[in-house]
């Protein structure tokens, strides 16, 4: 099979897993005691590295950009372009790598694991749909933990901005949050926020797939598990272009 | 019928383990095939797995499937839960045609039939308790219930001790008898036995034997038992359970006056049948083929 077809044949595969995935919904059995294991493990689980990803992102962003910004005498404004810079794509993009990184890999793995030991044909043989018990699960708790995270993620990272503000650059406090403040936009934290549950489906829809469509053993589950994380990964950074664009048209952000 | 000359007085003990017997002698249906295959054919890309395979296993009767590793005998047993879909031919369960079934119609059907995977394929983020208790759980059985069922048949297993644990915790063979306990929940008429005795030790091997006959031969299962290993075969087809007067299961050697018949060997051959009868038949068939993999040596 040539690469593009493949490309298209997985496409077909993880659009089929999504609409099936979300087609259970509308039917028993749900599993939301499985929903709510998996938003614990995915949310919960994900927030320290999620937080400290987030503050020090922050932390060098000022680091950075002080200097700069005081070559042109507006180091007032670094809180500004922290909190665009955050709210807008490091926060969404950053948190969204680390969960695909913990989250999409351990995804892949498990499932693949089910695969190779037969454990997805024994559920299947006992009456349970893997769909709607592994899968559904998982991508609404992506959907729904990620933006939590992404949200948290910028406050730390806001935090960790002003630390290094005023303990390095001797800024008053007030003045970091004030021109924050004026950096943020009731419609860049709306696509902050919409930027995340689409790379939650994708991170969710892909590690599904990938661990799902496992073969050849244990060694199959290691690819499984990289490709889950680079493919997952590639595709939050180039949708996360396409949604930008998408919401500076919808919303009229980022065009002043 | 023979199996059930022997079984007949033993079921008038009237032990639980028992099925009732007058519905089964009135059952008409009895000779007619509990699992039946007709011409099918099966193969992924060009690897033909399944070459015209036609076979039927009637009430209470236990299929041998012998063949070479990677000779299609773990694919029929996936086609009969229709966990792959063959490319031409029918497969009849309970002389329902399952062809062109669909999952959510598969579900009501696969209630019917029990597996034994080749490693036991226990899920391994749950314990020995909800693994047998699996079944149940998805028909939304009460609590209470689950717990004797579950119970009743790690005791028949004999493994009621490791209830809590957890499946990594387990031997190879412990994890394949909890995989039998958790086909048999729900009393399946219908049960599937993919190697279930590759890789273990002797004696285990035995004790997964002793539970397939007692399957057989006092609770009227129909089986497809699948295995590569002539010593299964010696025990399943020449071995019967019967209830003694203590009201302990034993096993008997058919010997000279009986003969079992409830149990046959087919033996797969390039994805072809081609071997179908009784095991005496089958240790002395002059085929080269088949003498090569009984003995082991031409």
């Amino acid at each position: 099979m040539n690469p593009l077809t493949r490309f298209i044949f997985e496409l077909q595969e993880i659009s089929v897993l999504i609409w099936r995935s979300f087609a259970s919904l509308f039917s028993a059995p749900r599993y939301v005691s499985e929903w709510i294991k998996q938003m614990d493990l995915i949310g919960v689980g994900s927030l320290p590295i999620v937080l400290l990803t987030g503050f020090f992102t922050g932390a060098v962003l000022v680091l950075q950009t002080h200097p700069i910004l005081g070559g042109y005498g507006v180091q007032a404004s670094t809180g500004q372009l922290v909190a665009t810079s955050l709210v807008r794509e490091l926060g969404p993009v950053l948190s969204a790598l680390m969960v695909s990184g913990r989250i999409g890999s351990a995804i892949a793995a498990e499932l693949g694991s089910m695969v190779v030991s037969q454990q997805i044909d024994a559920m299947r043989a006992f009456g349970t749909n893997p769909i709607r018990k592994l899968v559904t699960p998982r991508l609404i708790a992506l959907i729904c933990m990620l933006p939590l995270l992404t949200v948290a993620a910028d406050i730390f990272g806001l935090i960790g901005g002003a630390l290094v503000a005023s303990g390095l650059f001797n800024q008053e406090m007030s003045v970091f949050v004030s021109s924050a403040r004026t950096g943020i936009q009731v419609e860049d934290i709306i696509g902050g926020v919409v930027k995340p549950i689409f790379f939650g489906l994708v991170i969710g829809s892909v590690s599904c797939h990938k661990g799902l469509s496992t073969t050849g053993g244990t060694v199959g589950v290691g690819k499984s598990t990289t490709n889950s994380v680079v493919i997952a990964s590639i595709w939050v950074i180039i949708l996360d272009f396409f949604l930008s664009k998408a919401l500076q048209y919808l919303l009229g952000i980022g065009q002043t | 019928m023979l199996d059930e000359e022997s079984n007949e007085p033993i079921l008038a003990d009237g032990t639980e383990v028992i099925t009732d017997f007058e519905e089964e002698i009135n059952d008409r249906n009895r000779v007619a095939p509990v699992i039946e295959f007709r011409d099918v054919h099966l193969a992924f890309d060009d690897k033909v797995i399944l070459d015209g395979v036609s076979l039927s296993v009637r009430r209470g009767e236990t299929k041998l499937i012998l063949g070479r590793s990677g000779g299609g005998k773990s694919t029929l047993i996936r086609l009969i839960l229709g966990l792959l879909k063959p490319d031409s031919g029918q497969i009849l369960i309970d002389g329902e045609d399952i062809t062109d079934y669909t999952e959510e119609e598969m579900m009501r059907v696969r209630q019917k039939i029990g597996m034994v995977f080749q490693e036991g394929a226990l899920f391994d983020s749950i314990s020995v308790y909800e693994n047998v208790a699996y079944r149940l759980r998805e028909q939304n059985v009460d609590e209470e219930e689950i717990e004797h069922e579950v119970r009743r048949m790690l005791r028949f297993v004999d493994l009621e001790d490791a209830i809590d644990k957890m499946p990594a915790e387990l031997s190879g063979g412990m994890r394949r008898r909890v995989g039998i306990a958790r086909a048999l929940v729900g009393d399946p008429e219908i049960v599937l036995y993919d190697e279930p005795t590759a890789g273990l030790d002797p004696p285990t091997a035995r004790t997964i034997c002793e539970l397939a006959i007692k399957l057989r031969d006092l609770q009227d299962v129909s089986s497809i038992f699948v295995t590569h290993e002539m010593n299964n075969v010696g025990y399943l087809s020449s071995e019967y359970a019967i209830i003694n007067h203590d009201g302990e299961i034993v096993f008997e050697k058919e010997g000279e006056r009986l003969c079992l018949i409830n149990t046959e060997v087919i033996m797969l051959r390039d994805g072809k049948v081609m071997f179908n009868g009784t095991d005496e038949q089958l240790r002395s068939s002059p085929d080269p083929y088949i003498h090569n993999f009984v003995y082991g040596k031409n």
